[in-house]
């Protein structure tokens, strides 16, 4: 018997060791830097300020945030539009299609990223294949300047993020029971009532779980604006990469950094509070 | 320089060095005394720069001529390599290249060694043009090795505009059409130059009116990319561009149609200084190879390679004619590089506000 609670805490362990060392250290870390003072040429001096702070509350900060917030959120609404139908029509093919789908799904996790959003550029640029399509079709006349806009990062940012979506409510959906369906039905629900009843309150785990995993990154993927909106919408991550490179703060980096993260689980708390679910498919 | 476009291949050349960077430490037992040559066989010499700033050729003859091994290592930032000069008090490599601003750091913090110029018999060969700035100013350890001059290009079969100088991208004609590299330093300082100030400028009135005025430019820009805006300009994403040396270089030389601007309000440059680490372990390698690159062909074939604009007033006739026009400096234009200004460090608010001013001006360009 107690041998067998030993080695529950012994399996524990690593997971323990692993938690300690590559989260919250390095998150001790950078909260540490973050109150600590840029040194003249390289690093930081250990003198206490809370300089850094005040900084980030200058209006011209607030403002990126802002900006942030802005995309990260017309980026998740976007991608549960798109997702969620998708995933839920997933869920309901046969498991054949399933597979396939999956695997299609898949694949283009193979590439980089990076090279998938060059992809896009040859699609959106001037005399590009959209451009090209579109004068051939005759709907446009000239060239467009579709790439480096507002719209064209969006479409980087959902292209990018929808898997996330899809996955997680397709797993959610294929969990469902769908006797209930049924039993709804033939209480006299419509297709609509039963839907709205029934199907979204079940797979609503699935539903913020992606909201969570589209959200979360895109506060942080500056780098689909760097190079689809040729890096004219400034976005928090670029200003932290810039002041970490270019202007050698690192502590004020830090600083942004910390308050990108509080941000972000305020959001998380406000979305699970809206939601009223105590579950978000196994992120809480 | 400041942007290498050279990221996934200098991850295969710093495998490729963990591969076979055993060398390494043999190069401790350094050689003294004169006899350098017969005492140098066999000995390393670290080298220490961004990737492929050597072409292969040229470090082959080097051990070919001293029989002197060459272990190159390369960093990606400036900032790198100064947090490693740190960590190693100076010692651990032979030469290091690398930009004029970082060296300035470099020499305050005591990590540089103070050449002894009658190690090196082609000293001489330098332009004396790129010499004495602001991070040597008595040239006292650093040897040039190029320089960068971001200057302005445009295609004169869509830009209806003759482009003078920076004053000229803010035309109206050119809305939606321009490229500029994302450097705010260079940007913000053509901006004061186009105001009559200087780059370097620590007055905070002046850096704010440049601010106001850089926001203007907004409507006219069409992208900021700092790694290859020569493709945009090439596949007609924009029609002018301001942008780095290397890029200028790439661009004549894939459509040489393509019209150079040294603009008339004056340059803005960087030139890349090569110099000994002051406990460099094998410091006497390192004069044989500052002597061997300022050999005037070799620097030629350096030059070259990396593109950039020839510093070595000697290696200028061996420059080949395909490179000529593009990296030796044109004679009409050398009151420009006197009136120009290198991108010197500012003081921490000029810089802070430098970067505030930038950011707004992205904002508006969207």
């Amino acid at each position: 018997m107690k041998n067998k609670k030993l080695n529950k805490y012994l399996l524990r362990i690593p997971i323990y060791i692993f938690t300690i060392l590559f989260v919250i250290l390095p998150l001790a870390y950078m909260v540490i830097i973050s109150f600590l003072t840029k040194a003249k040429t390289w690093g930081f001096d250990f003198t206490f300020t809370l300089e850094n702070y005040k900084k980030v509350f200058d209006p011209f900060y607030l403002n990126i945030f802002l900006e942030s917030v802005k995309l990260a959120l017309a980026s998740t609404v976007l991608v549960t539009l798109i997702g969620y139908p998708f995933g839920y029509f997933m869920g309901r093919l046969s498991e054949r299609w399933k597979r396939r789908m999956m695997m299609l799904l898949m694949i283009p996790f193979w590439t980089s990223g990076l090279i998938r959003l060059n992809g896009w550029i040859i699609i959106f640029r001037s005399n590009g294949v959209l451009d090209k399509l579109l004068m051939f079709s005759g709907i446009t006349k000239t060239p467009l300047k579709l790439l480096y806009t507002y719209p064209a990062v969006l479409v980087g940012m959902v292209y990018f993020l929808l898997p996330f979506m899809i996955l997680s409510v397709y797993s959610s959906v294929e969990k469902m029971d769908w006797s209930l369906i049924e039993a709804s039905r033939d209480l006299g629900a419509s297709r609509l009532e039963s839907f709205l009843t029934i199907t979204l309150r079940l797979t609503m785990p699935g539903l913020l779980s992606g909201v969570v995993l589209t959200f979360v990154p895109s506060m942080g993927l500056f780098y689909i604006s760097d190079i689809l909106g040729g890096n004219k919408i400034v976005l928090i991550g670029s200003v932290i990469v810039e002041q970490l490179t270019k202007l050698r703060n690192i502590p004020f980096a830090a600083a942004l950094s910390v308050i990108l993260m509080l941000l972000t689980i305020v959001f998380l708390r406000l979305y699970k509070k809206v939601s009223g679910t105590g579950e978000l498919e196994g992120l809480f | 320089m400041k942007s290498k476009v050279l990221g996934l291949l200098g991850l295969g050349a710093a495998l490729a060095l963990t591969a076979c960077g055993g060398g390494s430490k043999d190069a401790s037992q350094q050689s003294t005394g004169a006899a350098a040559d017969s005492a140098l066989k066999g000995t390393t010499l670290n080298l220490y720069t961004w990737d492929g700033m050597f072409p292969q050729e040229v470090l082959d003859g080097f051990t070919e001529k001293t029989g002197v091994k060459v272990n190159y290592s390369n960093f990606d930032l400036d900032e790198t390599m100064l947090a490693k000069l740190e960590e190693t008090k100076g010692g651990d490599y032979d030469i290091v290249v690398a930009d004029d601003y970082i060296i300035q750091l470099a020499i305050k913090e005591g990590l540089v060694k103070e050449l002894d110029k009658s190690k090196i018999s082609t000293y001489d060969n330098i332009n004396p043009l790129f010499q004495s700035k602001f991070y040597d100013p008595e040239n006292k350890y650093t040897m040039p090795y190029g320089a960068g001059i971001p200057l302005i290009v445009y295609n004169p079969e869509t830009v209806k505009v003759d482009i003078q100088g920076y004053n000229d991208l803010w035309n109206p004609e050119l809305a939606g059409n321009v490229g500029i590299i994302g450097n705010y330093r260079v940007i913000d300082g053509i901006t004061l130059k186009s105001l009559g100030y200087s780059f370097n400028t620590n007055d905070l009135t002046q850096i704010q009116e440049a601010g106001d005025k850089l926001k203007t430019l907004a409507p006219n820009i069409r992208l900021i990319n700092d790694n290859n805006l020569q493709d945009y300009l090439l596949s007609g994403e924009v029609g002018a561009a301001f942008m780095y040396t290397s890029q200028v270089t790439q661009a004549i030389k894939a459509n040489p149609d393509l019209k150079v601007v040294y603009p008339k309000e004056g340059l803005g440059f960087g030139v890349m200084g090569s110099f000994i680490p002051s406990n460099a372990p094998n410091a006497e390698a390192a004069y044989k190879f500052l002597e061997y690159i300022n050999e005037p062909e070799v620097a030629a074939k350096c030059f070259e390679y990396i593109g950039y604009f020839v510093t070595n007033k000697a290696a200028e006739s061996y420059v080949s004619d395909d490179w000529k026009d593009l990296i030796v400096f044109p004679e009409d234009k050398i009151s420009l590089i006197e009136s120009g200004e290198l991108i010197e460090n500012i003081s921490d608010e000029a810089n802070e506000l430098h970067n505030k001013l930038w950011e707004e001006f992205r904002q508006k360009t969207n």
